[in-house]
C-alpha cells in the first residue's frame, strides 16, 4: 500500500530530515512511527500525501509513484488518504455535521450521498447526538473524533495520523486509539506518528523508530523502546 | 455538478460580505478606469466622425446654397476647375449631403428629423494640385463671396487642429485608463489575497481532502469576475450619462448648418456607444476573473 525506497529529504540544502529511508507497509497494516521531536516522523507522513517531495528516492502510495505524479493528479491521490492531526484542524464556524460534510462537498459528492454518509460515520465515531454542535462546544477527544470522521467519511485506503493523542489525556487518548483500531480492522491502512510511549506499548503493533532522520528499528508487534 | 455551482456561489457571496470595504474600493477604481477607457474610445469615434467629410484627399469644400440652380452650380464648378491650384472637383448633390448628415448625426434621431434634402447645401469638393495646399486660403477668400456660395470650409485648419486635439485627449485618457486599470487589478489582487488569507484553514483542509485546485480557485475567480463586472456596469452608466449630456448640449448649436458645423459632428454615432459598453463589460469581467485567478494560483501554495 505504501512503499518508500531510499528516500532522503533535505530542507534548505542543509537540514537532513530523512536519510535513506526504506520500508514497506502492506494493505491493512497498523504502523507506529516513533522517535523524538524532529526525528523525521512528520516529514515521512508529509511525503506520503505529497505535501513534500523527497530529494532522493521514491515514494509509492496505493500503487502510484507520488513524486513523478503531475500536480493535477495529487487531489485524486489525496482522496484515498485521510489525515488526522494533533490540533484537529476543524473549521470553527461550521458544525460537526458541516465539518464532516465539507470533506465530501469539496470533492463534488452529491447531497444525497452526504446526507447518508455523514450520519453513518458520525455514528461510527460515537458522535451521533452532537452533529449540530460547534467545535468549541466539544471536548478535545470529541473534536479529534470529528476530525477522524472527516478523514474517514470518504472511506480512504490509508489513514495518516500525526500525534492524534498529543493534546489528549491518557483515557481520552485510549478511546481515540480504540477508534483507530476499529477503523484499521475494516481494512484501512493506518500510519501513526507518535511519541506516546504508553499507547505504543498498549497496542503492540509494528513500530518504526526514527532517530535524527534515520530508521533505527523496524519491529513487528513492537514496544516504544 | 449543481452542488459544485451552488457551493461556488455561496462562497463568493460570503466572501463579498466579509470583505466589503476592499471589494467596494476595487469596484469603484475599476469603474473609473473603465470609464476613462470608454471615454477615450468615444472621443476617438467622435473625432473620426468629424473627419468623415474630409476623405479622398479633399481639402476644401464649397457649400453651394440650396436655392442655386444647376447652371449656377456648374458655373462655380468650372470656374474652380480653371484655377491652377485645383486638381479635381467632385460634386455632391443635396440628397448626398443629406445622406452624409444622417450618417454623421446618427446618434441624434431627433436632429435628423428636422433635416430635409431640400434644405441641404450641395457640395463642390476640391482636391488641390500637388503642393498647392498653402494657396487654398486665398482660393477660399475668392469663392466665399460668390453670391450662390453658402460657405467655404478648409480641411487644413480643422483637420490639423482637431487631429492634434484628439491625439492629445486620447493619449491623456488612455494613460489615465491604463494607470487606473492597473490600480484596479492590484486592488482585486489584494482583495483575493485577503479573502484567501481569511480562509487559509479552509483551503488547507480542502487541499488535504483532495479538492482540485480549480475547485478551490473558482469561487475566488467568480469574486474577481463580479468585482470587474460591477465596476464595468457602473462605468457603463457613467458613460451613457456623459454621452447623453454631451449630445444634449450639442443640440443647442442648432440644426440649420448640420453638415457644415463641425461641433455637431463631434458626437458618437448610432450603435457605437453600445459596442463600447459591451466591450467594457467584457474587459471588466475578464480582467477581474483573470486577475483573481492568478492571485488565487499564486497564494494557493500556502
Amino acid at each position: 500500500m505504501i512503499r518508500l525506497e531510499n528516500v532522503s529529504k533535505i530542507y534548505n540544502d542543509e537540514v537532513t530530515a530523512l536519510r535513506d529511508a526504506t520500508f514497506d507497509v502492506p494493505k491493512g497494516e497498523f504502523v507506529f512511527l516513533v522517535g523524538a521531536s524532529g526525528s523525521g516522523k512528520s516529514t515521512m507522513l508529509r511525503l506520503m500525501n505529497r505535501q513534500e517531495r523527497p530529494e532522493r528516492g521514491s515514494v509509492w502510495v496505493a500503487g502510484r509513484d507520488v513524486n513523478t505524479m503531475p500536480d493535477s493528479k495529487v487531489p485524486y491521490l489525496r482522496r484515498n488518504i485521510g489525515n488526522i492531526f494533533q490540533d484537529y484542524k476543524l473549521l470553527l464556524n461550521k458544525t460537526v455535521f458541516e465539518n464532516v460534510a465539507f470533506a465530501l462537498e469539496v470533492i463534488g459528492r452529491p447531497k444525497h450521498v452526504i446526507k447518508q454518509q455523514v450520519p453513518a460515520v458520525l455514528e461510527l465515531v460515537g458522535l451521533s447526538g452532537k452533529q449540530d454542535r460547534f467545535p468549541n462546544q466539544l471536548s478535545g477527544g470529541e473534536q479529534q473524533r470529528v476530525s477522524i470522521a472527516r478523514a474517514f467519511v470518504n472511506r480512504p485506503l490509508i489513514l495518516l495520523a500525526d500525534e492524534p493523542t498529543g493534546n489528549l489525556d491518557p483515557a481520552t487518548g485510549e478511546g481515540i486509539m480504540r477508534l483507530l483500531d476499529r477503523i484499521n480492522k475494516t481494512g484501512t491502512t493506518v500510519v501513526m506518528a507518535t511519541h506516546d510511549q504508553r499507547i505504543v506499548n498498549m497496542m503492540r503493533r509494528r513500530v518504526i523508530q526514527m532517530d535524527r532522520g534515520v530508521i533505527v528499528r523496524d519491529q513487528a508487534r513492537g514496544v516504544y523502546d | 455538478m449543481l452542488a459544485r455551482i451552488s457551493y461556488a456561489f455561496r462562497e463568493t457571496i460570503a466572501s463579498f460580505r466579509r470583505n466589503l470595504t476592499l471589494t467596494a474600493a476595487a469596484i469603484i477604481v475599476a469603474a473609473v478606469a473603465l470609464m476613462f477607457f470608454g471615454i477615450a474610445l468615444l472621443i476617438q469615434s467622435a473625432f473620426s466622425n468629424l473627419l468623415v467629410k474630409w476623405q479622398d484627399g479633399v481639402e476644401m469644400i464649397v457649400y453651394v446654397k440650396s436655392g442655386a440652380s444647376p447652371e449656377q452650380v456648374t458655373a462655380i464648378k468650372s470656374s474652380l476647375e480653371q484655377n491652377s491650384t485645383v486638381a479635381e472637383v467632385s460634386f455632391k448633390t443635396q440628397a448626398e449631403t443629406y445622406e452624409q448628415a444622417k450618417k454623421v448625426l446618427a446618434g441624434q434621431p431627433s436632429l435628423i428629423a428636422t433635416l430635409s434634402a431640400e434644405k441641404m447645401p450641395s457640395q463642390l469638393r476640391v482636391r488641390p494640385a500637388p503642393e498647392a495646399e498653402e494657396l487654398l486660403p486665398s482660393l477660399k477668400a475668392q469663392f466665399e463671396n460668390e453670391p450662390n456660395v453658402d460657405q467655404v470650409a478648409l480641411a487644413t485648419d480643422t483637420i490639423k487642429f482637431y487631429g492634434q486635439l484628439s491625439a492629445f485627449v486620447r493619449t491623456v485618457t488612455i494613460v489615465f485608463a491604463i494607470v487606473l486599470l492597473l490600480v484596479a487589478l492590484v486592488l482585486i489582487w489584494t482583495t483575493i489575497r485577503t479573502a484567501m488569507f481569511a480562509r487559509r484553514r479552509e483551503i488547507e483542509v480542502m487541499k488535504l481532502v483532495g479538492a482540485t485546485n480549480w475547485f478551490i480557485r473558482v469561487p475566488f475567480m467568480l469574486e474577481g469576475l463580479f468585482q470587474g463586472l460591477l465596476g464595468a456596469l457602473v462605468s457603463c452608466v457613467g458613460l451613457f450619462t456623459v454621452n447623453s449630456l454631451w449630445n444634449g448640449s450639442l443640440k443647442d448649436f442648432g440644426t440649420e448648418d448640420a453638415v457644415t458645423n463641425d461641433l455637431l459632428a463631434l458626437q458618437v454615432t448610432g450603435g457605437y456607444l453600445q459596442s463600447v459598453m459591451l466591450g467594457i463589460l467584457v474587459i471588466g469581467a475578464a480582467a477581474g476573473a483573470i486577475g483573481a485567478g492568478l492571485a488565487a494560483s499564486k497564494f494557493l501554495d500556502v
